[in-house]
């Protein structure tokens, strides 16, 4: 069994004055509400072209209702206005700006849930990886 | 100005090659990116007893198409129970546009939000209590109406 662990630490001296905030979190990802360790994955790194709007996952099937995670962070050093939105089918849900990294799950058992990024301001950098429940490549083309 | 960092480590087995992802940004506002984000809503714990959907981040109170980020943790123990998580106008977080995903017990997340649709939420289970810790980093919260 693999073991996944993703831990995020947020902290502010400056935030809330006279209250320092100091986040920890730390999870192992597991498959589908049980204790198995995710064993599937994929990761890479793009360039999207300006105003370009890329599929960076692809729809999931409809019957997978497992459990996934996306970890997608925006290396554009240029300049610190670039930016990338992040959609989920068309509907955008933020901006990851050059510097900024995001780890989310991802709704694999909606077959209109592909994950899509837009590049603005210039060419944007992005290293991404999903965790994954299941998965099955593609049909071999015939 | 504030500074808020945010670090996240990812190591992983599942391939041969050991898998390490490290990296820490500072938030920085939309206009300004010199400026780091200094608003928030606050740190909050809301427990679920039911899998009635419920609005955890309203928009309105958010100024929209900015830099904030969004936090939540699912504060439970059990793998076997989650949160649907969505960006949706209504209180429907199931199977929904557009449902982000499933938070299952001890499982984190952190993403940006441009504050134009509510953030909504719903426990899978009835009957096993679920908590969830939530906070959004703001880049611009509109005063309260009278």
């Amino acid at each position: 069994m693999a073991t996944t662990t993703a831990t995020v630490s947020i902290s502010s001296a400056d935030l809330m004055p006279g209250s320092p905030l100091n986040i920890s979190a730390s999870s192992t990802l597991m498959k589908t509400g049980i204790t198995t360790g995710m064993e599937l994955m994929e990761m890479g790194n793009a360039e999207v072209a300006q105003d370009y709007e890329a599929q960076l996952f692809a729809d999931g099937p409809a019957t997978d209702n497992g459990a996934y995670f996306i970890y997608v962070s925006n290396n554009t050093t240029e300049d610190s206005t670039y930016y990338i939105e992040y959609k989920i089918h068309e509907t955008v849900i933020g901006r990851l700006y050059a510097g900024d990294w995001m780890f989310l799950p991802y709704n694999a058992s909606d077959g209109d849930a592909e994950i899509e990024v837009k590049a603005l301001n210039g060419i944007n950098k992005i290293e991404y990886a999903m965790f994954k429940s299941a998965w099955t490549l593609p049909a071999a083309e015939s | 100005m504030a500074t808020t960092t945010a670090t996240i480590n990812v190591t992983s087995d599942i391939l041969n090659s050991p898998i390490t992802i490290s990296k820490t940004m500072t938030m920085m506002k939309d206009a300004n990116r010199t400026i780091g984000l200094d608003e928030t809503t606050g740190l909050r714990t809301k427990k679920f007893t039911a899998t009635t959907a419920a609005v955890i981040v309203e928009h309105d109170e958010l100024t929209d198409d900015k830099a904030h980020k969004l936090y939540i943790r699912n504060a439970s123990t059990s793998k076997a129970n989650f949160f649907y998580v969505a960006y949706n106008t209504s209180a429907a977080a199931a199977t929904t546009a557009e449902t982000i995903g499933k938070l299952y017990g001890g499982d984190w997340m952190l993403m940006p939000y441009d504050g134009n649709t509510n953030i909504t939420v719903a426990s899978s289970t009835a009957t096993e209590t679920q908590y969830l810790e939530y906070m959004v980093f703001a880049d611009g919260i509109v005063a309260a109406k009278g």
